[in-house]
C-alpha cells in the first residue's frame, strides 16, 4: 500500500508540474496587455511599460514561469495583479465554500444513488422502471433550470432556505447547513441520476453471477448476500463514476455559485480568468489539479479496500 | 414538471430535515432601524485605494473616505472636509477652507498638506479618473486650513470632481508604505471602517461604524456591500429580505420585482443608450463626414418601438446627450428626429449615398444584446445602411479607443447633472470624441461656457446642445429607467450624477 501511494504521489507531482507549465504558457499567450488593462486606455505608454516591468512581464515567459515556480513551491503565490489581494488568503476565504458544496454533493449523491440503485436492482419491475425514468429526467434536465426552479420554490416562495449567500461552518453550523442545502440539492440532481444508474447496473450484473446463485442455494439470508457480497463487488464502477462526478462538479459549481451568490472559487475563477490575473488563476489551477489527483487516489484506495481482487490486479 | 419538483423536493427534504431552524439567522440584514444595511451591487471596485476610484464605485470609498465637498442628492454642493470654496474672478484659482477638527485613524491631522498630497497623487496616478484633475496646474498650501488650486484654465466641473473620486482624502502616511496597503486596507476620515476580517474582497465588503467620526452619524451601524455579477441573485435576495437594497438595470428583473407587494421602488433615469458617431470627419467611414448622413441615421431609428420592445417602455426616447438635470437640456430635443425612413433615404440621396453604405461597428454583448443588435441592424438596413458587428470581448474594450478602428459605437453613458462633465466626456477631444472632431460653432461656444459661471453659461449651453442635435453628432436612442429597490425597510434617495446612491442616501423607512 505504501509503495502504491508513493508511486501515485510521484505521478501526481509530475502531472502537477506539467499542467502548471502548460497553464502558464497558455495564459501568457492571449494578446492582452496586462499593464494597459490595469491602468486603462488613457494611461500614457511609459506608465504602462513601467507597470508591466513592475509585474515582471518584460521578461520572457519561461523566466516568468521559473520565477513563479520558485515562489510557488515555497507556498508563495504572490498577490493579485488587479486587486492587490494576497492570493493564498483570497483563495482560502473562498475554498471552504466550494469544498462544502462538493463534499455535500458527493455525500448526497453517494447515499441516494446507493439507495435508489440497490432498490431498483434488487426489486426490478415497476420500481426499477420508476428509478430509470427518474434517472433519465434528472440527467436530461439542464442544470440551470433545476437550480432556478429550486430557488424559486424553496427560497423565494416557501422561504424555507435563504436564496443567496453563505454562512461559514465555524460561524454557525445551522446557518451553514441552511445556506448550502439548496445549492447541494440542485447540484446533486444530475449526480444522483447518473450514479444511481451505475449502481443499479452493477447490482444487476453481480446478482446474475454464479457465486450469488450458489450463496442463495446455500440458504444465506438475502440481506447478508447483498451487503457482504453484492455491494462490495458493485462498488467499483459506482465509485469510479462518483469520482468523475466530483471532478465535473467544478463546472456546475460556477453556475450554482452565481445563482446563489456564493463566494466560492467557481465564480472567482470566472472573474479572474476574464481579467487575465495570472497569479490568481495559476493558484486556482493548482488547487483544482491537486483536488482531482486526491479524489482519484481516494477512489482507487477505496475500491482496493472494498474489493481485494482489484488491489491485487493493480 | 410535477415529477421534477417532487423529485427535487424529496432531495431537499432528505438533506434538510434539521436545517430549517437555521434559516432565519443565515440571512443577516434584518429589517428595521439602526442595525445593518445590506446593499447589492454589480460594480466591482478595482481596489480601495482612492487613486483607483471611479464614479461608479464611489459608495465603496465614501464609507471610509470623506470627499472635500459633499454632493447632495439633487446635485447641489455642501460642506464636508472643505467648509468653504471660492473662485477668483477669472475662475483659474479655487480657494478651499478646510475643517480643523478632523483626524485620520493614526491620529495624524487632516490638513492642507494632506489635501495637496492626495490630489497630487491622484492626478499623477493612473486611475480612470486621474484625468479629471488635468487642469490643476499646482496646489498651494496657504496654511493648515487653507489650500488654493491653481488651474491652467477654468474648469466648470472642478467642484463636481472634488465631490467625486478626485476629492477622496486618504491618510498620506500610507502613500509611502511598501506594497500599497490602501488597496486592501483603506485609511480615511470617513464614517465607517472596513472590517477586513469579515470582508472577502470580490464578494463581500463589511464596514462598521467609525467610533469617533467627526461628522453627523449615518443611520446604520454597519454597511455591507455584496457583489453579484447577475441580477437574478439580487432579485432573489431582495425578495427574501436577505438584501435590503439594490439598483436594477434590466427591464425584466425590474418587472419581476415590482409584482412583490412588500418591495419599495424608486425610478431614476441615468444612462442613455445610443450610437456615438466618432468619425465625423469621415476618416474611416467617409459617409459619416456629411451631416445629412448623420441626420439620416437619426431619422432611421424607430426609438419608440426599440424602447417598448427592448426595455418594456422603461425609459424616455431622446435625441440629445444632455440629461434632464443639466442646463443644456431642452425638452424639444427628446423628439427632434421622428422615425421617418423616407426622409432618411432622401437625405442619403442628397449626400450622394443613394445606394447606402456599410458600417462596421464593435459590439460588446453585455451592452448590445442580440435584440438591440438586430433591431439597429434592421432599422438601418431599411434606409440602405448595412451594419456588420464585430464582437469584442469586454477585456479588449480599451483597444477600441487606442486603435481607433471603428467609426462609431453603441454605448450606455451615465448622464451627469453637470454640463461640463458631459461636455468633457463626449464633446471635448478624448475618449468620447476619439477622433477629436470639432467645428467653428463648437469652438466658439466652448471657451465662453468654460469661463462663465453656471448661470451665465445657460444660453450658450442651450445653443451648444441645439447645434449638436441639428448637426447630428450622436444618434441617442433613449434614457433608460433604472429602479432603486428596497425590501421595504429602507428609504433610498437617488443621487444626481450617479446610478448608485451615495452611502448618505439611505435611511430606515418610516
Amino acid at each position: 500500500m505504501t509503495r502504491f501511494l508513493a508511486r501515485r504521489g510521484a505521478a501526481g507531482a509530475v502531472l502537477l508540474f506539467v499542467i502548471s507549465v502548460l497553464s502558464y504558457l497558455l495564459l501568457s499567450i492571449p494578446d492582452n496587455d496586462v499593464g494597459r488593462q490595469i491602468l486603462g486606455g488613457q494611461a500614457p505608454q511609459d506608465l504602462v511599460d513601467a507597470k508591466n516591468a513592475e509585474l515582471g512581464l518584460d521578461r520572457t515567459v519561461l523566466v516568468q514561469y521559473a520565477d513563479w515556480l520558485a515562489h510557488a513551491v515555497r507556498g508563495d503565490f504572490g498577490t493579485s495583479w488587479f486587486t492587490g489581494e494576497d492570493v493564498v488568503q483570497a483563495i482560502s476565504t473562498r475554498l471552504p465554500v466550494t469544498l462544502s458544496l462538493m463534499a455535500g454533493v458527493t455525500l448526497v449523491t453517494a447515499v441516494l444513488s446507493l439507495l435508489l440503485g440497490v432498490w431498483a436492482g434488487v426489486r426490478r419491475g415497476a420500481v426499477d422502471r420508476f428509478v430509470q425514468v427518474l434517472g433519465v429526467i434528472g440527467y436530461a434536465l439542464p442544470g440551470f433550470l433545476v437550480t432556478l426552479v429550486i430557488v424559486v420554490v424553496f427560497a423565494v416562495r416557501l422561504r424555507w432556505f435563504p436564496a443567496i449567500g453563505y454562512t461559514g461552518l465555524t460561524e454557525s453550523p445551522s446557518g451553514w447547513l441552511a445556506t448550502v442545502t439548496l445549492p447541494i440539492a440542485s447540484l446533486s440532481v444530475a449526480g444522483v441520476a447518473g450514479v444511481s444508474q451505475q449502481v443499479r447496473g452493477a447490482v444487476i450484473d453481480v446478482l446474475r453471477q454464479d457465486y450469488v446463485r450458489t450463496l442463495r442455494a446455500r440458504g444465506l439470508p438475502p440481506s447478508r448476500i447483498l451487503f457482504r457480497h453484492v455491494l462490495r463487488n458493485a462498488a467499483a464502477p459506482a465509485l469510479t463514476v462518483l469520482g468523475l462526478q466530483f471532478v465535473g462538479l467544478l463546472g456546475g459549481a460556477v453556475l450554482v455559485e452565481q445563482i446563489f451568490g456564493l463566494p466560492g472559487i467557481g465564480s472567482m475563477t470566472v472573474t479572474y480568468t476574464t481579467r487575465g490575473d495570472i497569479p490568481v488563476i495559476m493558484a486556482l489551477v493548482m488547487v483544482t489539479v491537486i483536488g482531482v489527483i486526491a479524489v482519484n487516489l481516494l477512489v482507487d484506495v477505496m475500491i482496493g479496500w472494498l474489493n481485494p481482487k482489484a488491489r491485487a490486479s493493480s | 414538471m410535477k415529477k421534477i419538483i417532487k423529485g427535487t423536493a424529496l432531495l431537499a427534504a432528505c438533506v434538510t430535515a434539521t436545517a430549517l431552524t437555521g434559516c432565519a439567522d443565515a440571512g443577516g440584514g434584518e429589517s428595521g432601524g439602526s442595525a445593518n444595511l445590506d446593499i447589492a451591487t454589480l460594480t466591482l471596485p478595482q481596489s480601495l485605494d482612492p487613486a483607483d476610484a471611479t464614479g461608479s464605485a464611489l459608495p465603496f470609498f465614501q464609507a471610509v473616505y470623506d470627499t472635500l465637498i459633499k454632493r447632495e442628492p439633487d446635485g447641489r454642493y455642501s460642506p464636508m472636509l472643505a467648509t468653504k470654496w471660492e473662485y477668483s474672478a477669472d475662475r483659474t484659482e479655487l480657494k478651499l477652507t478646510l475643517r480643523d477638527d478632523v483626524k485620520f485613524d493614526d491620529g495624524s491631522p487632516f490638513d492642507a498638506a494632506a489635501v495637496k498630497a492626495n490630489m497630487e497623487r491622484f492626478a499623477k496616478g493612473t486611475g480612470a479618473s486621474a484625468k479629471t484633475l488635468a487642469d490643476v496646474k499646482s496646489i498651494e498650501v496657504v496654511d493648515k486650513t487653507h489650500v488654493t488650486l491653481h488651474l491652467a484654465q477654468p474648469n466648470p466641473a472642478m467642484l463636481y470632481y472634488l465631490s467625486d473620486a478626485a476629492g477622496l482624502m486618504a491618510n498620506p502616511a500610507d502613500f509611502t508604505k511598501p506594497g500599497n496597503p490602501l488597496k486592501t486596507k483603506p485609511d480615511g476620515t470617513g464614517p465607517y471602517d472596513l472590517d477586513s476580517k469579515r470582508t472577502a474582497i470580490g464578494t463581500k465588503w463589511v464596514y462598521t461604524r467609525a467610533s469617533d467620526y467627526w461628522g453627523a452619524k449615518l443611520p446604520y451601524n454597519e454597511l455591507t456591500f455584496h457583489y453579484f455579477n447577475n441580477e437574478t441573485a439580487v432579485v432573489n435576495g431582495l425578495k427574501t429580505g436577505q438584501l435590503n437594497t439594490a439598483l436594477l438595470q434590466a427591464a425584466d428583473q425590474q418587472s419581476r420585482i415590482e409584482s412583490d407587494p412588500k418591495v419599495k421602488t424608486t425610478k431614476q433615469e441615468f444612462d442613455f443608450q445610443g450610437l456615438l458617431l466618432f468619425d465625423r470627419d469621415g476618416k474611416i467611414a467617409p459617409a459619416l463626414g456629411d451631416a445629412r448622413v448623420r441626420q439620416a441615421l437619426n431619422y432611421a431609428i424607430d426609438r419608440k418601438t426599440m424602447l417598448d420592445k427592448l426595455r418594456q417602455g422603461r425609459g424616455q426616447i431622446t435625441d440629445q446627450i444632455f440629461g434632464t438635470q443639466t442646463a443644456a437640456y431642452d425638452q424639444r430635443f427628446d423628439s427632434y428626429y421622428p422615425h421617418d425612413p423616407a426622409k432618411a433615404r432622401e437625405l442619403l440621396k442628397q449626400a450622394g449615398y443613394a445606394d447606402g453604405f456599410s458600417l462596421k461597428l464593435p459590439r460588446i454583448t453585455a451592452i448590445v444584446p442580440d435584440a438591440l443588435a438586430a433591431s439597429l441592424q434592421s432599422d438601418l438596413q431599411a434606409i440602405g445602411v448595412k451594419v456588420t458587428w464585430d464582437v469584442i470581448d469586454p477585456s479588449q474594450v480599451q483597444k477600441i479607443y487606442t486603435d481607433r478602428k471603428y467609426p462609431a459605437m453603441v454605448m450606455n453613458i451615465g448622464q451627469s447633472p453637470n454640463d461640463w462633465v458631459a461636455i468633457g466626456g463626449l464633446v471635448l477631444p478624448g475618449v468620447g470624441n476619439m477622433f477629436g472632431t470639432t467645428d467653428a460653432t463648437v469652438q466658439g461656444l466652448l471657451p465662453k461656457i468654460q469661463k462663465a459661471s453656471p448661470e451665465e453659461a445657460k444660453t450658450d449651453l442651450k445653443a451648444l446642445n441645439e447645434h449638436l442635435v441639428k448637426e447630428a453628432w450622436f444618434v441617442p436612442f433613449y434614457r433608460m429607467t433604472y429602479l432603486h429597490v428596497s425590501d421595504g425597510s429602507v428609504k433610498v434617495t437617488p443621487q444626481a450624477g450617479m446610478a448608485v446612491p451615495s452611502v448618505y442616501n439611505y435611511a430606515p423607512a418610516k
